[in-house]
């Protein structure tokens, strides 16, 4: 418990000491100058909300990426789960309100309704690499690929349209007296449902995978499976439970994505969805596999993707919104460069025969 | 002694004689599956699907699309007539580039899911290329025998390096080229559209695309449909490729060493082979591939570089895996897969059904081919209930 404090402490005070580095920035920069704008923009607590509120899907993702490497399957399919939860998520939601439901009932069932696709659907893919035994990064991508054709097809039978109609989105929930602090209670405490579940998640899945029975069999499974299957513990069981965990977390990352920040789904192109899946998968080899630093890593791509809008309305500024838009996957690579390896489990990839 | 090699060497043949058949096997009932798979779908579409006219009822319920009508769309439009025929020969053309690009990597035991980029910044690059190259040089056959060879080299030297880099992330950082040429897809559609939207836009007309190629570059149809925006020519070097790469694969030191990486890394760095060579060359050679049908995609069909390219990166994926990653069975592959395309773009057209039909046929078609357990499976439980006999192979 005592490295996990010190790890923590060690991104809290770095995470002040960058505050504080561009407040001082911010004291010395001439008035009026575009550094003060864009210094400005960057100590807003309307940034910080916005950062919050963009790093839900990614987070997600990499979490639940997490899940089904730990157990020594790769899930490229991560992106494909995340369009298809995306998607159903606002069928149910357009289907429920033509049927009469209130609004926010209808985004809560919805927000089920991807989460129960994206488990279906992972519950194919597991079928597929475990009982099957496809090659994994193939069947991932298939997955891929069939969400980035089936997602604008099935939009385009039911709306005409490869996007979808918009809906609400959840809005803010602000918790009394906490959202009252000045500054950390506007960002932390008056924040999309969406953003305190993504919180509530990191630790929660950082202590299921150290501290449960079933986080144990999790790492085992794909560190050793040979040592798992001894000890009588099916490898095939904990891989499926361990994709469908993938499953939940990816749909939550979709719909919590669609129906909490934007509204409706886009089906042109790679889907509104847009390789945030690719990302999440980066964000945990970034965090080498830990929930909490991936979704850090996650946080530090949304901060990028999340500059965009503010540098936009800086009109000295000329951004290419294009650019800035996959500013995340570069720096993600200039990341990983530098960062150095990330200890990937052992029997990643490889398909495990249990003795019968 | 000689009778014994003679005999090893009868056993080995049988040996990989059986394995390429039961790969087709598995390819054409893949294939099979995934388009029963996508009637059922259609059928799907077409009862949620509002439209005026249902054209099938079954069971008091209405349908909005005939599955039926719909493969007969499908063939005829893909196989129907002149025009159909050299669209589709238009499709597979490209695919094979692309393909080639995701199956010589492969060999070496590599996952290039980057074509689509590398597709993407070779046409671009070719597009510039022969536009810039155009002032220096005259018009007409002159110009031709520089414009082409030009925009081709150029493609290939930009496709090459973009295949280049994840290669050199992983000798020199260890990073999964799975994750960086996934990544680096999403970063040349990007850095496309803001080069050519900042730099190379044409004024004259709307939307962010380049000026139109000088007539010269331009690879123009002959023998089909002038419409078909197809050249025979242009097929038979895309063959004459793809032999070339079957050539290097299997009759170069090269091709064995890479090879030897992709089925036995140990064995093959122990002998002596350099991982970081086959690493950087099969990828460089996947980039320049993929470069290449990008400028073909610009000199052959488009004529100028827009937004919104096809996923044929993507698409060659799946033929080159539909294939078995051997060069020789891409042909027939690369073949379906422009049908596909061709008569995906008939039943839009004629039928209203969304052409992302073919996108999920292609994803279902990747899915159970990399599966071949399963239909080992399906066989083994026929096998048991006498339907089939595995042993002779034979049916009866």
């Amino acid at each position: 418990m005592g490295d996990v404090l010190r790890t923590a402490g060690k991104w809290i005070g770095g995470f002040v000491a960058l505050i504080v580095t561009l407040m001082v920035a911010r004291a010395i920069a001439p008035t009026g100058s575009v550094t003060e704008q864009i210094l400005d923009a960057l100590l807003d607590t309307g940034y910080a909300s916005a950062v919050l509120r963009v790093a839900v899907p990614v987070a997600f993702a990499a979490m639940g990426g997490i899940f089904a490497e730990k157990t020594g399957v790769i899930n490229i399919g991560i992106e494909g789960f995340l369009i298809l939860s995306a998607l159903s998520s606002i069928v149910a939601v357009v289907g429920l309100t033509d049927a009469g439901v209130s609004p926010q009932m209808a985004l809560w069932i919805g927000f089920l309704a991807g989460i129960v696709v994206s488990v279906g659907a992972a519950f194919v893919f597991a079928v597929f690499v475990v009982r099957f035994q496809s090659n994994q990064v193939i069947a991932g991508l298939a997955i891929w690929l069939i969400s980035l054709g089936l997602a604008p097809f099935v939009s385009l039978v039911l709306f005409e349209s490869v996007n979808s109609p918009s809906v609400g989105t959840f809005g803010t929930w602000a918790i009394p007296v906490l959202s009252e602090i000045p500054v950390l209670g506007s960002v932390l405490f008056d924040a999309s449902p969406m953003v305190y579940l993504m919180l509530v998640s990191a630790p929660l899945c950082w202590y299921v995978l150290r501290s449960t029975q079933l986080g144990r069999y999790i790492r085992a499974c794909g560190d050793n499976p040979r040592a798992l299957d001894t000890a009588g513990v099916s490898v095939s069981r904990t891989r499926y439970k361990g994709i469908l965990i993938s499953g939940v977390l990816c749909g939550i990352g979709g719909a919590g994505f669609t129906l909490g920040q934007l509204g409706r789904f886009v089906g042109a192109g790679e889907t509104s969805i847009g390789g945030r899946g690719f990302l999440g998968i980066v964000a945990y080899l970034f965090g080498n596999y830990n929930p909490i630093a991936s979704v850090g890593g996650a946080l530090l791509f949304a901060s990028f993707d999340a500059l965009q809008f503010r540098l936009q309305q800086i009109a000295a500024l000329d951004v290419p919104q294009q650019l800035f838009q996959v500013l995340p996957f570069i720096v993600v690579i200039l990341v990983l460069m530098f960062v150095g390896r990330t200890r990937i489990p052992a029997a990643l990839g490889e398909h495990y025969d249990e003795e019968e | 002694m000689s009778q014994l090699k003679e005999r090893l060497e009868r056993l080995f043949g049988t040996l990989v004689r059986l394995s390429t058949g039961q790969r087709i096997l598995v390819s054409l009932a893949a294939v099979i599956f995934a388009i029963g798979v996508g009637m059922v779908v259609i059928l799907g579409a077409g009862y949620f699907a509002t439209c005026d006219s249902p054209v099938l009822f079954i069971l008091g319920a209405e349908f909005c699309y005939n599955p039926i009508e719909v493969s007969l769309v499908l063939f005829d439009g893909s196989f129907g007539g002149n025009f159909e025929i050299a669209r589709t020969l238009r499709w597979t053309t490209l695919l094979l580039f692309t393909a080639l690009s995701f199956a010589i990597p492969y060999k070496a035991g590599l996952f290039n899911i980057g074509a689509q980029g590398q597709f993407v910044l070779g046409s671009l690059g070719a597009a510039v290329g022969v536009i810039w190259a155009a002032a220096f040089v005259p018009g007409g056959a002159v110009g031709r025998l520089v414009l082409v060879p030009t925009g081709l080299l150029v493609g290939a030297a930009v496709g090459g390096l973009y295949g280049f880099l994840p290669g050199y992330l992983k000798v020199r950082f260890e990073m999964n080229e799975v994750v960086t040429t996934l990544l680096f897809n999403f970063i040349a559609t990007a850095v496309a559209f803001v080069l050519v939207d900042r730099y190379f836009v044409d004024e004259s007309i709307q939307g962010t695309q380049t000026e139109a190629i000088p007539d010269a570059a331009a690879l123009n149809p002959q023998f089909f449909a002038n419409s078909a925006d197809f050249s025979l020519p242009v097929f038979v070097f895309a063959l004459g490729i793809v032999a070339a790469a079957y050539w290097l694969l299997t009759r170069t030191t090269v091709g064995y060493e890479l090879r030897a990486m992709g089925a036995q890394p140990k064995a093959a760095i122990f002998g002596g082979v350099n991982e970081r060579f086959t690493t950087l060359f099969s990828m460089t050679t996947a980039g320049a591939i993929a470069g290449i049908g990008g400028a073909l995609f610009v000199l052959m069909v488009l004529g100028r570089w827009q937004t919104g390219p096809p996923p044929l990166g993507f698409d060659g994926i799946a033929v080159s895996i539909l294939a078995g990653n051997n060069p020789l069975g891409l042909l027939p592959s690369g073949l379906l897969f422009g049908a596909l395309q061709s008569g995906g773009q008939a039943i839009q057209f004629q039928l209203g059904i969304p052409s992302e039909l073919v996108g999920v046929l292609r994803g279902l078609i990747i899915l159970l081919v990399a599966t071949p357990e399963l239909f080992r499976m399906m066989g083994q439980r026929l096998d048991r209930r006498g339907v089939i006999d595995i042993e002779t192979g034979g049916s009866d």
